[in-house]
C-alpha cells in the first residue's frame, strides 16, 4: 500500500488541494488514517484543527478505519419509494451488521448515502462508487460475491 | 480633514445616518438601537451565522442578518417587527432545546447572552425538545472548563484563537447538528496545542467556556471588578481582577485595555494565583542562629534600623547598596532610591535592568539620546509594513505583542526574523535568517554594507539627522556579504533579500530584546540595530523605529524612577549640579556625588568586602544573575542583608531579616510598560502581610531616622512627577482617564508615543560603528556544546512557579536538545540529563527538538530545581555590565 | 403531443463524447471563435439579451451575472462550473457531461473570454468518479487541440455534501475548506474564489452558451416561455412509466411531461403528487399540473423548477412518510453553520418522524409551520431556506394525510 505521506505530497502544491489529497488517500486505504490528517495539515500548511474540520465535513470522507469495500445505499426519496428499505435489510442480513458498521474481517463497510444521481434505475447502491441499478433484496448476495 | 459621507436610512421609522460601509447592526447601534446578537463580536471577523440579529428590510423577502448586511441609501429597516420577533423567539427556542438548563448552578449566570435574550424574548422553555448533545465535559486542565453541551456554535472561540492569537487550535468538526467547535481530533485542551491564553473564554457568550478558578466562587453579579495592570511582562496588558468576599477569584478581560484589548496570555489570565500560594510570607523573619524565626514588625524594623545605621557609621555610606525591583511599583522603586540616596547617602542603587536591558539604555542613549523604545506597540498592527525582529521571541516572552505581530503578518505585513533558534515567528516568517549565536553585529553590518552598496540608504536622513556617517560607511565596507555569510552562516542571497526589503519598505519597524542585549557586546549590538535604522531613515515616524521590548512588567518604570546608580528619576544625571541641588532641596539631605555601583559591581564589591550591607526589594539575583555561585559567595560575605519578598527565595535565604512583600493585587501604584506608558495598579484585596511594600519601606526608613510619610501612592507619584520634567504632566487623576506615553511635560501635553520626531533627543543621531566581538566563551573540546538561555511563555522570571495552575502545565525545566545530540546520548524527550559548565552543574529534563541547531542546547531560567544560571557565562557586556546569558560552553550527559 | 427540443443535448447520441474530432465536426468550438470576434462587451450583451437564466436553480440572468465580474479590474478572475448536482432525483448534468463534455468546456471558455478569466474549475460531485475521469480526458483533448486557447480548466471533486452545490460553499470547497456557505453580499461575481471575481454557472447553463453564441440571442429567446426562454432538461423518477430524461421548451406543462414523455403514472395508478426541482421543491397536486415548466410560473404556484428533477408519486404513496424521509435528508446535509438550519432541520426531522410514527399531534403542525416560516426567511443560505418547502407545501395541499396520522 502506498504511504499516505507520498500520496498527500503529490497534491501539496495544488491550491486548496487537501480534499483531493484526502480522496486519493481513501482510494488507497478506503479511509483516512488520523496520522494522514496531520500529515495533510503539514503539507497544506493548514492548522491541524482545520485539517480535521475539512476531513469530517464531507460524508464521503472518513477519518479512522472502515471496511475495505464501501457499500453505500441511497436513501433519498426516489430510492426510498422504490424500496430501499428492503435492500438495506437484505444488506444488513447478508453482511451480519448494521448500517454505519464495518464487517469484522475488514472487507465491507455499509453506509447510507443521499442521492448518487442514478435515479433512472432506483433503488441504487454503490460499491466503491460503482453504481448498481434496480437493486432488489434478492440481488444483494450475488452483487457482493464479486467483492468477497 | 476627512469627511465621512453619511448614508441616510430609516430604522424603526426613525431617520438615521451612518458611514458608508456600515452594516445595519452598526447603523442601528449609532442610532442607539440595540439589535440582539450572539455570533457578532466587534473584535472578530463577521460570521453572520447565529441569525439572531435578523431584521426586516423593505423589499427583501428574507430576514437578513443585520451584522453582515450593508446599508444603502433609503433602506427601510424594522428591528423588532412581528416576523423578526417570531424568528428570534424560534431561534432562541431552538438553542434552548439543545442547551442544559442548569442556569441555577451555571457559573456564567448573570453574564450569559443566551439567558439575557431568552429573558428578553420570553423564551421559558422550548417546544422543540428532542435529541441533545451529550458531550463529555473537558476539565483536563487547571484553567478552563469546557462544557460544549452549552456551546451555541457562535464560533467566537474559533475566531479568537485564529484571529487574535493565531494559534489556530480550534476549528469545527463534523457538520449539521453534530458540528462542534473543538480541537484537532476533538482531544481535550490539555492534549491539544492550546497555550491557555484564555481568549476563547473571554469571548464565549455562554457557559460553554469558563474559568476553572471561578467555578462555584461567586455569582457574576456579586463579582467586583478591579482594573489593574499585569505583573508578568513589559507589554503592560490591563485586565480586571474579579474579587469576591475579599478574595481574587479570577482575571477578566477588560475591553478598554489600551495595549491589549481583551487579549492576555496564560500568565495574565491564569497566573495570578501565585498570590495565594501557601509559600507566601506573611510576617517578618529574623535569622537567629542560622534559622529564620517569625518576628513582629517592630522588632524587625528596630533591628534593620540599628544595623544599617551602625554599618553606615562604621564603613561609610558606600558600604550600603540597594536593589529595587523591576516587578514592584514605580512608587516603591522611587522610595527605594530615595532612601538610598537621601538617608544612606550613596548612589549604590540598581535593579535587574542591569541584567537584561541596561545595554538598551546605554546603547540607545548613545545613538539617540534616549534609552527607550522609540515607537509604540499599536503601530505593529496599525502602521508597520515590515517587522524586522532580531534576538527577540515575542510569542513566548511577550505573548500579546507576539500575537499582534502574527496578526499583522497574516494581514499582509512582512515579517523578517533573525534568530539562531526556530522560534514560532521564525517558522512563520517570510524570511528567517538563522545567524550563528553571537554574530549579530556582523549580520547587521553586512546588511548595512549591502544597503550602502546598492544606494538604498536614506541620504537625506543621514545628511540632516545624523553624524559620524563616514566612519560607519568605512566600517560597513569591510563587512562584505561573503565575509558576513562566513561569520554568521546566513546565505548571501538571504542577506541581500533582507537588506533590500528593510531598506525599501517605508514603514519598517525593528524589534529586539534580550537576544541582542545579553551578550558580551550587548550595548554594541543595540547600537548596531540603531545604526541600521538611521541608515534607512526608519525613525521619527509612525510604523518605524527601534523597539526593545522590555522583559519585566516594570523594568521601564524602575529605570524611570531612578533605581539606577547614575540617574535620579526621569534620567536626570546624579552628576548634574542642578539636578543634585533640586533633590537636596526637596529631600532635605545632601546628595552623594559619585555614580553608584551596578549590580555586578555591587556583588563584586560585596565579594571583595567593600559593600557590607544590602537591601533587596523583590529581586532574586541568585536565580537570575549569571554565574550564580559567585553571587552566593558574595551574599554570604555581607554583614547585614534585608530582603523584602513574597516568598523565601534563593536570595532571601541569605538574608538576616526578611520582610514579607505584597503582591500586585494587594497594593496601589503604577507600572510603566515597555512603550513608556505608566498605568495604574489598583488594590483589589488587602495585603496578606497587612502592609503594602511602599508602607513597609516608609515605616522602615522612618525608623532609621529619616521620616517618610505618604497617605497614598498617588502622593509618591506626585512627588516624583514634581521632580521629573519628562513625567511632570502625568498624574493619578489623568491615568484614571487616559494613558499617555512619557515624555509628557505638562498636564495639557498629549504625551509622546513616537520619539525623535524631527530631532533626536541628543540632537543628531550618532552612528556608532562596531566590529564583531565573538562571545566570551565558545564551545571547545572539553565543553563542546553551546548553551543559550531564555524564557518560555508559561513562565515569568519568578512568581509563576508558585502559580498552581502554571506549575501543573509547565512543572519543570525542559531543555531543548537537537535530535543529533540526543541520539548520541540516547536521550528522548523526558529523559533526565546533566548539564555542566566550568562554573556549575545542574540536572534537567530533555526535550528533543530541532528548534535548536545541532551542537546547541537551550534552557530557561524559571525553575529553582534547575538553576540554569549556575551554568551561564561570567562574561559581561563591557559597557553596560549585563551578563552574557545567551552563550556559554557546556557539556551534557544523560543523568 | 408535446415535442422534445434538444439544445443542450444537441449532440446526444450523435457523437462519441470522448472524440473531440466528432464535436468539432459537429460545429464545436466555432462559437468560441465567434465569441472572440465579437469582443467582450458585445458578447455579454448578447448573452444578456438571450435572457438565458441559470439552470442551477436560482434562475438569474446569466449575461447580467457575467457583467458584474467583467466590470471589475483585477489580476485574476475565475469561471466555475457547478457540476455538484446534489438534488435527489436529478442527473441531468451527468447526462450532459457524459454525452457532450466539450460543449460544457466550450461554454466555460466563452465565459472566461467574456469576463477576462483564464482559469476555470469544474466542481464535480464525488459521487461521479467516472465523470471526473471523463472530464479530464475531454480537457486533455481540448488542450491538445488548442481549442481552449490560454483558458485552463481543472476538475475538482466534491466529497458528498449537498450544501456544496450552493455556490459560495462550492467555492469554499475548491479552496480546500469545509463546504460552508458564506454570507452575501459580497456575491461571488465580485468576491469569489480566493477573493477574486468568480462566475459560478451550472453545467446546463454552460452547455447552452455555444448554441446561443452560434445562433444568436434572438433565436434563443424565441424558444419556450419568453420570461425564461430555451429548454429545460428534466429527469423523471418515482412512479412514472418512463424513468428517463427529456429536454423540453420552457412552455411545456407539467402534465405534458408526465403523460407525453413519462408515459403517465406507472402501473396505471392514479396520480397523487409530483415534486419538481429536487428534494427542496414543493409538492404539486393534480390541480396545478398545467403549469409551465419555467422559473416564474413554477414560483407562482409556490413550487420551483430547480434542477429539473421530476419525482412522481402515485395514489398509494404515503406523503407524510416521503416528507419525513426528506426531512432526514436536510438534517443530514445541513452544514450546521447557521442556527435555524442546524437546529431546525434536526427538529423538523424529529417532528416529522414522530408524526409519521403516529405519535404526533396537531400542535406539531403549528410547530412545523412556525419553524418552516422562520427557516424560510432567516437561514443563511438556500439550503435552510428551501428545506421546509416540502413540509409546508404538503401541509397545505395534503393536510388530510397528516391528520390521518393523528387517529
Ligand atoms: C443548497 C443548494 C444546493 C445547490 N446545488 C446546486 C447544484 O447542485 N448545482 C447547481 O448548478 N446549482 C446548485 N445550487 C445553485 C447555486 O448556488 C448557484 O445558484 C448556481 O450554481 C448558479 O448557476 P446558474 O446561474 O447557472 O444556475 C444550489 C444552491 C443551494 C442553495
Ligand atoms: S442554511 Fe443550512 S446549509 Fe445554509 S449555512 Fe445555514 S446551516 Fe449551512
Ligand atoms: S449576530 Fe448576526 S448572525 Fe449572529
Amino acid at each position: 500500500m502506498a504511504d499516505y505521506k507520498d500520496i498527500i505530497n503529490q497534491y501539496k502544491d495544488l491550491p486548496g488541494g487537501i480534499i483531493e489529497a484526502y480522496h486519493a488517500v481513501q482510494r488507497e486505504y478506503s479511509y483516512i488514517p488520523e496520522e494522514a490528517v496531520e500529515a495533510a495539515a503539514a503539507a497544506f500548511k493548514r492548522s491541524k484543527a482545520e485539517a480535521y474540520g475539512v476531513a469530517t465535513f464531507y460524508s464521503y470522507l472518513k477519518v479512522g478505519k472502515r471496511g475495505k469495500n464501501v457499500i453505500r445505499i441511497c436513501e433519498s426519496a426516489p430510492c426510498h419509494v422504490a424500496g430501499a428499505d428492503a435492500v438495506i435489510a437484505a444488506l444488513e442480513k447478508e453482511l451480519g451488521m448494521k448500517m454505519g458498521e464495518s464487517t469484522a474481517d475488514g472487507k465491507f463497510a455499509l453506509e447510507l448515502t443521499e442521492c448518487v444521481g442514478q435515479c433512472q434505475a432506483t433503488p441504487v447502491i454503490t460499491i466503491n462508487s460503482k453504481p448498481y441499478e434496480n437493486v432488489t433484496a434478492d440481488k444483494v448476495a450475488a452483487i457482493l460475491t464479486e467483492y468477497k | 480633514m476627512l469627511i465621512i459621507e453619511l448614508i441616510k436610512l430609516t430604522i424603526n421609522g426613525k431617520e438615521v445616518g451612518a458611514p458608508t460601509g456600515s452594516t445595519v447592526l452598526q447603523a442601528a447601534e449609532l442610532a442607539g438601537i440595540e439589535i440582539p446578537r450572539l455570533c457578532y463580536d466587534k473584535d472578530l471577523s463577521p460570521l453572520g451565522a447565529c441569525r439572531l440579529c435578523v431584521v426586516e428590510v423593505k423589499g427583501n423577502r428574507l430576514l437578513p442578518a443585520s451584522c453582515v448586511t450593508p446599508i444603502f441609501a433609503g433602506m427601510e429597516v424594522q428591528t423588532e417587527s412581528e416576523a423578526v420577533v417570531e424568528a428570534r423567539q424560534t431561534i432562541l427556542e431552538l438553542l434552548v432545546a439543545n442547551h442544559p438548563l442548569d442556569c441555577m448552578t451555571c457559573d456564567k449566570m448573570g453574564d450569559c447572552k443566551l439567558a439575557d435574550y431568552a429573558y428578553k424574548y420570553g423564551v421559558k422553555d422550548s417546544s422543540f425538545a428532542g435529541a441533545t448533545h451529550q458531550y463529555a465535559i473537558d476539565d483536563s486542565n487547571p484553567f478552563i472548563i469546557r462544557n460544549l453541551n452549552k456551546c451555541i456554535l457562535c464560533g467566537a472561540c474559533v475566531r479568537a484563537c485564529e484571529e487574535l492569537i493565531g494559534k489556530d487550535n480550534l476549528s469545527y468538526l463534523n457538520r449539521g447538528f453534530h458540528r462542534k467547535a473543538t480541537t484537532a481530533g476533538d482531544v481535550d485542551y490539555i492534549e491539544s496545542d492550546c497555550v491557555f491564553c484564555g481568549q476563547c473564554v473571554a469571548v464565549c457568550p455562554t457557559g460553554a467556556l469558563t474559568e476553572k478558578t471561578m467555578a462555584g466562587q461567586a455569582r457574576r453579579w456579586d463579582i467586583k471588578r478591579v482594573q489593574t495592570t499585569c505583573p508578568f511582562c513589559g507589554t503592560g496588558c490591563n485586565f480586571d481582577l474579579a474579587v469576591n468576599d475579599g478574595k481574587v477569584i479570577g482575571s477578566l478581560s477588560n475591553p478598554n485595555s489600551p495595549v491589549n484589548g481583551r487579549n492576555l496570555c496564560v500568565k495574565g489570565r491564569f497566573g495570578w494565583d501565585f498570590m495565594y500560594s501557601d509559600k507566601r510570607l506573611t510576617s517578618p523573619l529574623i535569622k537567629k542562629d542560622g534559622k529564620f524565626v517569625e518576628a513582629g514588625w517592630d522588632e524587625a524594623y528596630d533591628l534593620i534600623a540599628k544595623r544599617f545605621n551602625e554599618i553606615k557609621a562604621k564603613y561609610g555610606p558606600d558600604s550600603f547598596a540597594s536593589l529595587s525591583s523591576a516587578r514592584c511599583t514605580n512608587e516603591e522603586s522611587f522610595l527605594t532610591q530615595k532612601f538610598t540616596r537621601a538617608h544612606m547617602g550613596t548612589n549604590n542603587c540598581d535593579h535587574c535592568a542591569g541584567a537584561c536591558h541596561a545595554p538598551s539604555v546605554a546603547g540607545l542613549t548613545n545613538s539617540f539620546g534616549s534609552g527607550a523604545m522609540t515607537n509604540v506597540i499599536s503601530e505593529i498592527s496599525s502602521e508597520a509594513e515590515l517587522l524586522f525582529l532580531i534576538g527577540i521571541n515575542p510569542t513566548e516572552s511577550y505573548p500579546v505583542v507576539g500575537y499582534k505581530m502574527r496578526q499583522a503578518h497574516r494581514n499582509g505585513c512582512n515579517l523578517v526574523v533573525c534568530d539562531p533558534r526556530r522560534t514560532e515567528l521564525a517558522a512563520e516568517a517570510d524570511i528567517w535568517l538563522q545567524q550563528k549565536h553571537g554574530t549579530d553585529i556582523p549580520l547587521l553590518n553586512g546588511l548595512m554594507h549591502i544597503i550602502i552598496k546598492e544606494g538604498l540608504e536614506d541620504k537625506e536622513f543621514i545628511a540632516t539627522r545624523t553624524e559620524n556617517y563616514e566612519a560607519m560607511k568605512a566600517l560597513a565596507a569591510e563587512y562584505t556579504p561573503g565575509r558576513v555569510s562566513e561569520i554568521t552562516g546566513v546565505a548571501v542571497e538571504d542577506l541581500y533579500k533582507v537588506a533590500r526589503l528593510y531598506a525599501t519598505t517605508y514603514k519598517a519597524m525593528a524589534f529586539y530584546s534580550l537576544g541582542i542585549t545579553e551578550h558580551i557586546c550587548g550595548t554594541r549590538n543595540v547600537m548596531s540595530v540603531a545604526n541600521l535604522a538611521m541608515l534607512t531613515g526608519h525613525l521619527g515616524r509612525p510604523g518605524v523605529g527601534v523597539c526593545p521590548i522590555r522583559g519585566q512588567n516594570n523594568v521601564q518604570g524602575a529605570c524611570d524612577m531612578g533605581a539606577l546608580p547614575n540617574v535620579y528619576s526621569g534620567y536626570q544625571s546624579v552628576t548634574d549640579k542642578a539636578a543634585k541641588e533640586k533633590h537636596q532641596k526637596a529631600w532635605g539631605a545632601p546628595m552623594p556625588d559619585k555614580v553608584g555601583l551596578k549590580i555586578p559591581e555591587m556583588f563584586e564589591a560585596a565579594y571583595e568586602g567593600t559593600v557590607k550591607s544590602m537591601y533587596i526589594l523583590g529581586e532574586n539575583p541568585v536565580l537570575t544573575n549569571p554565574n550564580a555561585n559567585h553571587i552566593k559567595e558574595a551574599l554570604e560575605k555581607l554583614e547585614f542583608l534585608v530582603v523584602q519578598e513574597l516568598f523565601l527565595t534563593e536570595t532571601a535565604q541569605y538574608a538576616d531579616v526578611v520582610l514579607p512583600g505584597a503582591s500586585f493585587a494587594e497594593k496601589d501604584g503604577t507600572f510603566t510598560n515597555t512603550e513608556r506608558r505608566p498605568q495604574r495598579v489598583h488594590k483589589a484585596v488587602e495585603p496578606l502581610p497587612g502592609k503594602a511594600d511602599w508602607e513597609v519601606i516608609c515605616e522602615m526608613v522612618t525608623r532609621m531616622g529619616y521620616p517618610m510619610s505618604y497617605n497614598h501612592p498617588g502622593e509618591i507619584w506626585a512627588e516624583m512627577a514634581s521632580l521629573s520634567p519628562s513625567m511632570a504632566g502625568i498624574s493619578y487623576e489623568r491615568m484614571e482617564k487616559e494613558s499617555v506615553h512619557w515624555p509628557c511635560t505638562s498636564a495639557d501635553h498629549p504625551g509622546t508615543p513616537i520619539l525623535h520626531i524631527g530631532k533626536f533627543t541628543r540632537g543628531l543621531g550618532g552612528f556608532q560603528p562596531n566590529e564583531h566581538i565573538p562571545p566570551g566563551e565558545l564551545p571547545d573540546k572539553d565543553y563542546p556544546i553551546l548553551l543559550c538561555t531564555g524564557r518560555v511563555m508559561q513562565h515569568y522570571n519568578v512568581t509563576t512557579q508558585y502559580s498552581a495552575g502554571i506549575a501543573e502545565v509547565w512543572p519543570r525545566e525542559m531543555t531543548e536538545v537537537h535530535p543529533q545530540e540526543a541520539a548520541k546520548l540516547g536521550l528522548v524527550t523526558g529523559s533526565k540529563m546533566r548539564v555542566t559548565s566550568r562554573r556549575g552543574s545542574v540536572v534537567t529534563t530533555a526535550w528533543v527538538t530541532d528548534k535548536v541547531q545541532p551542537g546547541v542546547i537551550w534552557m530557561s531560567h524559571h525553575h529553582s530545581e534547575t538553576p540554569t544560571n549556575e551554568l551561564t557565562s561570567p562574561f559581561v557586556c563591557d559597557i553596560a555590565g549585563t551578563g552574557e546569558y545567551k552563550v556559554c560552553a557546556v557539556k551534557i550527559e544523560s543523568a | 403531443m408535446a415535442e422534445e427540443m434538444r439544445i443542450v443535448l444537441r449532440n446526444y447520441g450523435k457523437i462519441d463524447p470522448l472524440k473531440i474530432e466528432d464535436y468539432i465536426a459537429a460545429g464545436g468550438y466555432k462559437a468560441l471563435e465567434k465569441a472572440k470576434g465579437m469582443g467582450q462587451q458585445a458578447l455579454i450583451d448578447e448573452v444578456k439579451k438571450s435572457n438565458l437564466r441559470g439552470r442551477g436553480g436560482a434562475g438569474f440572468n446569466t449575461g447580467m451575472k457575467w457583467s458584474f465580474s467583467y466590470g471589475i479590474k483585477t489580476d485574476q478572475k475565475y469561471v466555475v462550473c457547478n457540476a455538484d448536482e446534489g438534488e435527489p432525483g436529478t442527473y441531468k448534468d451527468r447526462i450532459i457531461m457524459e454525452n457532450d463534455p466539450q460543449s460544457v468546456l466550450e461554454g466555460m471558455a466563452i465565459c472566461g473570454y467574456a469576463i477576462g478569466a483564464n482559469k476555470g474549475y469544474i466542481y464535480c460531485r464525488g459521487e461521479y468518479p467516472c465523470m471526473v475521469e471523463m472530464l479530464n480526458k475531454a480537457i486533455d483533448q481540448a488542450k491538445a487541440k488548442g481549442c481552449l486557447g490560454d483558458f485552463d480548466i481543472e476538475v475538482r471533486m466534491g466529497g458528498g455534501a449537498y450544501a456544496c452545490g450552493e455556490e459560495s460553499a462550492l467555492i469554499e470547497s475548491i479552496e480546500g475548506n469545509r463546504g460552508e456557505p458564506r454570507f452575501k453580499p459580497p456575491f461571488p461575481p465580485v468576491i469569489g474564489l480566493w477573493g477574486k471575481p468568480t462566475i459560478v454557472n451550472n453545467v446546463e447553463t454552460f452547455a447552452n452558451i455555444p448554441a446561443i453564441v452560434d445562433k444568436g440571442a434572438d433565436w434563443y429567446k424565441a424558444i419556450g416561455n419568453a420570461k425564461y426562454p430555451g429548454t429545460k432538461v428534466m429527469t423523471l423518477t418515482g412512479d412514472i412509466t418512463n424513468k428517463t430524461f427529456v429536454e423540453v421548451p420552457t412552455n411545456t406543462s407539467i402534465r405534458q411531461v408526465l403523460n407525453d414523455f413519462g408515459g403517465g403514472v406507472a402501473g396505471g395508478k392514479k396520480f397523487k403528487a409530483v415534486q419538481i426541482g429536487g428534494t427542496s421543491g414543493g409538492f404539486i397536486p393534480e390541480a396545478f399540473l398545467d403549469t409551465q415548466l419555467n422559473f416564474d410560473d413554477m414560483s407562482a404556484i409556490g413550487a420551483t423548477l430547480g434542477s429539473g428533477a421530476f419525482f412522481v408519486m402515485d395514489e398509494s404513496r404515503d406523503i407524510v412518510d416521503v416528507v419525513a424521509r426528506i426531512a432526514k435528508f436536510f438534517a443530514h446535509e445541513s452544514c450546521g453553520k447557521c442556527t435555524p438550519c442546524r437546529e431546525g432541520t434536526m427538529r423538523m426531522e424529529e417532528i416529522m418522524e414522530r408524526v409519521n410514527d403516529r405519535h404526533g399531534d396537531a400542535a406539531d403542525l403549528d410547530r412545523m409551520g412556525r419553524l418552516g416560516r422562520v427557516m424560510t426567511k432567516a437561514c443563511l443560505c438556500g439550503l435552510g431556506q428551501a428545506a421546509p418547502s416540502p413540509v409546508l407545501t404538503t401541509m397545505q395541499h395534503f393536510k388530510d394525510e397528516y391528520l390521518s396520522k393523528f387517529n
